[in-house]
């Protein structure tokens, strides 16, 4: 179980690094609503 | 009185506390999901319901869950307004307690599970049709589905199923029953045509932090005792909110771009959901599994639910019907009497068997939760309607049901 604990936390990390970031790019509320 | 722990008293009565504390807290986060002209009366729910059930509890509700056994259904009439029930422990459940202490430790886990239903009828029932319906699925869901579970000859009890604090009682019976509310209800008007937001996410945020704080009294306080098993329980609750907080705010991240902080406010509460019935009985390990699942495997149900069109306004059954079954089930995987003496091992500790058993509880407590909750639901509406007519949904439940609004600035 130690291993898969370890093993699932590492994931969410590895995952964080790849998730996709905003470039700079200005958002307003109302994109926000639409693409929610 | 010589067989009375004052340190077990002690974090008992806190204990009971923390688990008081829950349900206002989940007024606050319900009420900063709905639009601020239904804040109130959302907010209303879960106050009305503390006050309810607590009166409900010491006059037939706590006789009904722990009283006496009559046929491993449900308890006997002794313990009537409290008769009986006084300052000397009672060794059947709680040996080092007052016999009250014992209740009112109860009483919080009764008043809270009605107030988790609420969130799938919100912004649109009818408040006299919501303190009826409150009071019978008290009586005639809760207080069995208690009695099955936890109390002395209960049936499921007796067959050996593991519920440490509540994932059957408190969280499917509630999660499914909301599913069942939402599905008689029927959608918010407008839902899909226009925008409807959480009005406040600081409030929501705000009312999962302290929802997460009192469930320490809520798992840990479920050990009875102020000792090892308490803090082990504490440890799992923990860990298992951090990690399917995190793990729900990835999903979300993932699939819709960016990281949500009411996600991760719903992952938390879906995580506290999911180590509640094993919180006594697994290590640290399997809690990080069972966070890990809980932040999957709920993110994916309220997604299901969304693509079936089912107006589960605040996502009940995705956090507490999907959270408690999977809790359930991971019981019957990760138990371990390396942690709890007095428990069986689950499924990767040698013992399939468990599984078996969790399933079975599963199953009879979804079944009997969502056909009472629908009797229940159809009986009110031949005398009172359920929902608000469509001008007082418009106006806001504030203004229709309380004649008052939340915010004047």
């Amino acid at each position: 179980m130690e291993l898969i604990a370890f093993g699932s936390f590492a994931i969410l990390v590895a995952l964080w690094l790849v998730a996709p970031s905003h470039k700079g790019e200005i958002v307003t509320m109302e994109e926000v609503k639409k693409a929610a | 009185m010589e067989n009375i722990n004052s340190g077990d008293t002690a974090w008992l009565l806190a204990s009971a506390s923390l688990v008081m504390l829950m349900t206002p807290a989940l007024g606050f986060f319900y009420g900063g999901l709905v639009r601020k002209k239904n804040v109130l009366a959302t907010i209303m729910h879960s106050f009305f319901i503390l006050c309810l059930i607590s009166v409900q509890w010491v006059l037939w509700g706590y006789t009904l869950a722990f009283g006496p056994d009559i046929g491993g259904i449900i308890g006997g009439l002794d313990w009537l307004a409290l008769r009986g029930v006084g300052m000397e422990p009672n060794a059947d459940y709680a040996a080092t307690v007052p016999h009250q202490a014992f209740m009112v430790f109860q009483m919080m886990f009764a008043v809270i599970t009605p107030a988790l239903i609420t969130g799938a009828f919100a912004e649109r029932k009818r408040f006299k049709a919501f303190v009826v319906f409150t009071l019978l699925w008290a009586t005639l869901v809760y207080d069995p589905v208690a009695h099955w579970v936890w109390g002395v000859g209960g049936w499921l009890r007796m067959l050996g199923a593991l519920d440490f604090a509540g994932g059957t009682v408190v969280h499917i019976t509630s999660g499914v029953s909301a599913l069942v509310a939402a599905l008689v209800l029927g959608r918010r008007r407008g839902l899909g045509s226009e925008a409807i937001e959480p009005h406040d996410a600081t409030m929501t945020v705000l009312g999962a932090s302290l929802l997460w704080f009192g469930w320490f009294g809520f798992n840990a306080g479920s050990a009875l005792t102020s000792g090892g098993l308490a803090a082990s329980a504490f440890v799992v609750t923990n860990t298992a909110a951090a990690m399917a907080a995190l793990t729900w705010m990835t999903v979300s991240w993932l699939h819709k771009g960016a990281p949500s902080v009411l996600g991760a406010s719903a992952g938390a509460v879906a995580g506290l959901v999911a180590i509640t019935p094993a919180s006594g009985y697994v290590d640290v390990s399997s809690a990080i599994v069972i966070g890990l699942g809980a932040g999957t495997i709920c993110y994916l149900g309220i997604q299901l639910t969304k693509r079936l069109r089912v107006d589960d306004a605040l996502d009940v059954f995705g956090v507490h019907g999907v959270g408690g079954t999977w809790g359930a089930i991971a019981t019957g995987l990760f138990a371990s009497s390396a942690v709890n003496s007095a428990a069986a091992n689950g499924l990767v500790n040698g013992n399939p068997a468990q599984l078996g058993i969790q399933l079975l509880a599963v199953a009879a407590v979804v079944a009997y939760a969502a056909v009472m909750t629908f009797v229940i639901l159809k009986v009110i509406n031949l005398f009172v309607a359920l929902r608000v007519p469509e001008q007082d949904e418009v106006l806001g439940l504030d203004a229709s049901q309380h004649r008052e609004a939340a915010y004047t600035i």
